[in-house]
């Protein structure tokens, strides 16, 4: 849901998502590639990448519509400012085997759901800074606040691409909005889970740890 | 007097007879034709019908021909005009925001083709699924090739 179809915004509209998306993940690739090889981060990529493809399969039928899971604040919190061209990746694959979206807004579903994931990982990051402590609550609770966050955010931001069409479709995004409050409680708990599990079992898998830190 | 009579009775039944008779025994069978209606199915990924959904169909000079509103099961049905065999369908999810497809029904070729479009060539969920799998998993082994090759090359530099 939080996937808008082709041929529904405006050129302009269009033209500047793809703008931004390219620009960021120029931005992303360049910043990665001085703090190590980005080639190495693929397999992980690839790994937090295919549980994002498939997450838009579940659905929960909510009042007469069904909503599906996002994960792009788990792809922040794993992967770091490489979330943003993986869930580019992601939502590519999505948009031409599933058909969700579409390839002239993918620019602008990658900037509603991207740039939360960057935000998720910028609280996480910036969260476990200023708590140093090592225990694996902390940062299941501090992985469960991003992924709260960063769907609440997608879907403001899917909002507000909306909203860019004109008054007709506020209460279209006000539906938008409602409906997709329990996928923000099922998150919160979903990226709480995965962090904890994750922080106990392969903590490298967590990229916002170590990015500039441990890692090379 | 009377036997007019009798003969115009006999007469009449005579007709009245034929008349039922080249109707019964003969097994006429009659065509009557009907144009009935197109139906189309909106539903999403997965399986969900797209319910209350707008519905928009324009004909081939992308003048609006009729207007209305998906049912329960997603479907919409409308009747085609004589003499205009192709239509533009477009539909937009209400209850999603967002999300608009559309679809080409062209009528001389659907006779043709069983007259079923659109549903049953999707390929199944799963197989996309795994489809879309297939390029991560090719993905991560092109980079693990090349960070092969790249360990081999210093290796052999050294």
């Amino acid at each position: 849901m939080v996937h808008i179809s082709d041929g529904i915004l405006s050129l302009p509209v269009l033209a500047a998502g793809w703008a931004i998306t390219i620009a960021l993940i120029a931005v992303v690739l360049w910043w990665s590639k001085r703090k190590g090889s980005i080639v190495e981060e693929i397999p992980r990529l690839s790994v937090i990448t295919s549980a994002f493809f498939v997450a838009s399969l579940f659905h929960i039928a909510i009042g007469p519509t069904s909503v599906h899971l996002i994960l792009n604040g788990l792809m922040g919190v794993t992967l770091g400012i490489l979330a943003y061209p993986a869930i580019f990746i992601g939502l590519l694959l999505q948009a031409f085997l599933f058909g969700h979206g579409g390839i002239t807004v993918l620019g602008v579903n990658t900037i509603d759901m991207g740039v939360p994931a960057l935000v998720a990982h910028g609280i996480f990051k910036v969260g476990n800074k200023l708590i140093p402590s090592e225990s694996i609550t902390s940062k299941a609770v501090l992985g469960a606040l991003a992924g709260g966050i960063a769907v609440a955010l997608a879907v403001l931001l899917t909002a507000g691409m909306l909203c860019t069409l004109g008054i007709e479709y506020a209460w279209a995004i006000k539906a938008l909005i409602l409906y997709h409050i329990p996928i923000i409680v099922i998150e919160t708990v979903i990226v709480g889970s995965v962090v904890a599990f994750l922080a106990r079992v392969k903590p490298e898998l967590i990229g916002s740890f170590g990015l500039g830190g441990e890692r090379k | 007097m009377n036997g007019k009579r009798v003969f115009a009775i006999f007469v009449m039944l005579l007709v009245l007879s034929c008349l039922s008779i080249s109707t019964v025994s003969a097994h006429r069978l009659h065509i009557v034709h009907k144009l009935s209606e197109i139906e189309i199915e909106a539903y999403f990924g997965g399986g969900t019908p797209c319910r209350d959904a707008n519905v928009n169909v324009y004909d081939k000079e992308g003048n609006l021909y009729i207007d209305g509103v998906t049912d329960d099961e997603g479907k919409f049905r409308f009747s085609p005009k004589i003499g205009m065999d192709e239509y533009k369908v477009v539909v937009e999810a209400v209850h999603m925001p967002g999300h608009k497809a559309e679809t080409v029904i062209n009528l001389s070729q659907e006779a043709a083709g069983a007259g079923a479009g659109g549903m049953g060539t999707e390929m199944p969920l799963y197989t996309r699924a795994i489809a879309g799998f297939g390029y991560l998993i090719g993905l991560a082994g092109a980079a693990m090739a090349y960070m092969g090759w790249k360990l081999k090359r210093k290796y052999e530099n050294q």
